[in-house]
């Protein structure tokens, strides 16, 4: 099956190490084999190893090294961060931080909701046997 | 990277011969070169003046020396490197291409590669020259394939990694899948 | 020297300067000279001959201390209402709701007793997490509770119970007075009153860690 996702100006893509761990950034230029210039519109251009980003599907029509007003043009345009949110990936991404940011009382509430709804469904495979 | 966080920082160091009876303004040198920190910088313009001038430590002085920084540290270039090495039959010279935002960034890549591919240490390489080279004049294939602005390419292995190194486990209870799959 | 309000402005008026000065004893209605104490004479120290050896002995000389046991402050999270889980003690992992501080610096907390069996109690704050969630406290009236309440009516040591003592057991049951189980049940109405199903029934769950939970990350 050939790849879908590749490494070219403007793929959209998610650094998974360190502090900024899950962050989503643009790639804007390749320096090597092992490395990419990317950017974001809050920040400067700086060099990360592609071991330490993940490609997306997502992707916005930049030139190379563009300035900052055109990423941020092209990537309103394109909507791309907009739609990693919405995909089944940035939905998980979303449902795990929601998750962590619970209070003692919210995870109380939650675990009387998952026994309530076990229970159900128990109740409804007796009723099937 | 952190843009300043190198192992070699370039600097521009002047000297000349002390002023004598014979000649009160003796002429002035200046060369740009690398080194870690400014005091090795200094022992190092003094290696390569008494080599080229009848000039050494004992009889000079230092005029001034600062750090040189690149003027664009958020664009990729392409940089050319004249080298000479002492290896173990005799001495080389060298041209050799790096892509890199900065011209430190560069000399860091030459330094490495030369320890790996010939077992040269630092000290026994001297750069030459060190400059920019425009996309059409660059030499190496390795260099010119990524001269195109439209260009395209798949990562072929996933390799997940912890998010940080303290996460890092010695044993796996199961072998990586490193495929990137596609449908 | 006197403040000065602004460079050059002196923060005394002339009047008051006059009279700080003394200039006014000096006038010749009031003798023409500043009125002086005559220097008393020092006593001159007895000079004490130092001892000619050191003591043989150390003698334990008591340690001075300046340090002043002040109440604990409230940390900023606690504030009255806020549902606290306990975590040291026979009622660890119980969340109970915070009354007030005691001037001792212990918190004041209840169960309430009827939800979570969880009497008026005194906790050191170090023993417990803060929540996010808090409760309408303002119906109860935990202004009567001081710490001398809480100090037991007999606090004598008994006797070390001999060998016959011991198996005879208790002579009589001991029981609470009936006006602490009066005020308990008073805070009690006042507090459940306040309380949805909900919240009672996290109040009367134990907090306990999971075999994934990781304290350090976990929001409360």
């Amino acid at each position: 099956m050939p790849f879908t996702r590749f490494v070219e100006i403007g793929r959209v893509a998610m650094v998974n190490y360190g502090p900024e761990h899950g962050k989503l950034v643009v790639i804007s230029d390749v320096v090597d084999q092992n490395r990419a210039v990317i950017d974001r519109p809050d920040e400067i251009r700086r060099v990360v190893p592609f071991k330490r980003l993940i490609l997306t599907d997502f992707k916005c029509e930049l030139t190379r090294l563009a300035k900052k007003k055109e990423l941020s043009a092209a990537l309103e345009e394109s909507g791309a961060f907009e739609k990693f949110a919405k995909s089944a990936w940035g939905q998980k991404i979303a449902k795990r931080k929601a998750k962590a940011n619970l209070s003692d009382f919210e995870r109380y509430q939650a675990m009387k909701k998952k026994q309530a709804r076990s229970k159900e469904i128990s109740k409804a495979v007796e009723s099937m046997s | 990277m952190v843009y300043g966080n190198f192992r070699f920082h370039q600097y521009h160091v002047v000297g000349r011969h002390l002023p004598t009876e014979k000649d009160a303004n003796p002429t002035l040198y200046r060369m740009k070169l690398w080194a870690t920190d400014p005091v090795r910088a200094k022992s190092k313009f003094w290696y390569f003046l008494r080599k080229l001038r009848k000039i050494k430590r004992a009889n000079g002085q230092i005029i001034s020396i600062n750090e040189i920084f690149d003027r664009s540290p958020t664009r990729v270039k392409n940089f050319g490197l004249w080298i000479r090495y002492q290896s173990r039959t005799g001495y080389h010279n060298m041209y050799k291409e790096y892509r890199d935002l900065t011209m430190n960034g560069a000399v860091e890549q030459m330094y490495s590669e030369m320890a790996g591919r010939h077992r040269v240490r630092q000290p026994c390489i001297s750069i030459i020259k060190a400059q920019v080279v425009p996309a059409a004049l660059t030499k190496r294939a390795n260099i010119k394939q990524f001269h195109d602005s439209k260009i395209k390419f798949p990562l072929t292995r996933k390799v997940v990694r912890p998010a940080e190194p303290r996460y890092r486990s010695i044993f796996k209870g199961k072998r990586p899948n490193t495929a990137i799959f596609t449908s | 020297m006197v403040k000065e309000v602004v460079r050059g402005i002196s923060k005394q008026g002339r009047s008051k300067t006059y009279h700080r000065r003394g200039l006014w004893a000096i006038k010749k209605k009031n003798g023409g000279k500043f009125p002086q104490h005559e220097k008393k004479a020092k006593n001159e120290p007895a000079v004490q001959k130092p001892p000619k050896f050191y003591p043989a002995d150390d003698t334990p000389h008591p340690k001075t201390r300046r340090k002043v046991v002040a109440a604990a402050k409230l940390r900023a999270s606690i504030t009255p209402g806020t549902i606290l889980i306990i975590l040291a003690g026979r009622f660890k992992g119980k969340r109970v709701v915070f009354l007030r501080q005691l001037p001792s610096g212990l918190l004041l907390v209840t169960g309430p007793f009827a939800v979570n069996g969880v009497p008026l109690r005194r906790v050191n704050q170090a023993y417990v997490i803060a929540t996010s969630t808090k409760t309408d406290i303002s119906k109860v009236d935990a202004s009567k509770f001081d710490d001398a309440y809480f100090v037991p009516a007999e606090k004598k040591r008994q006797k070390k119970k001999g060998e016959e003592e011991f198996f005879e057991g208790d002579k009589e049951k001991k029981s609470l007075p009936s006006e602490y189980i009066e005020n308990q049940k008073t805070v009690d109405s006042a507090l459940t009153a306040g309380l949805s199903e909900d919240l009672k029934g996290y109040l009367s769950t134990r907090f306990s860690l999971k075999s994934n939970d990781r304290p350090h990350l976990l929001k409360f």
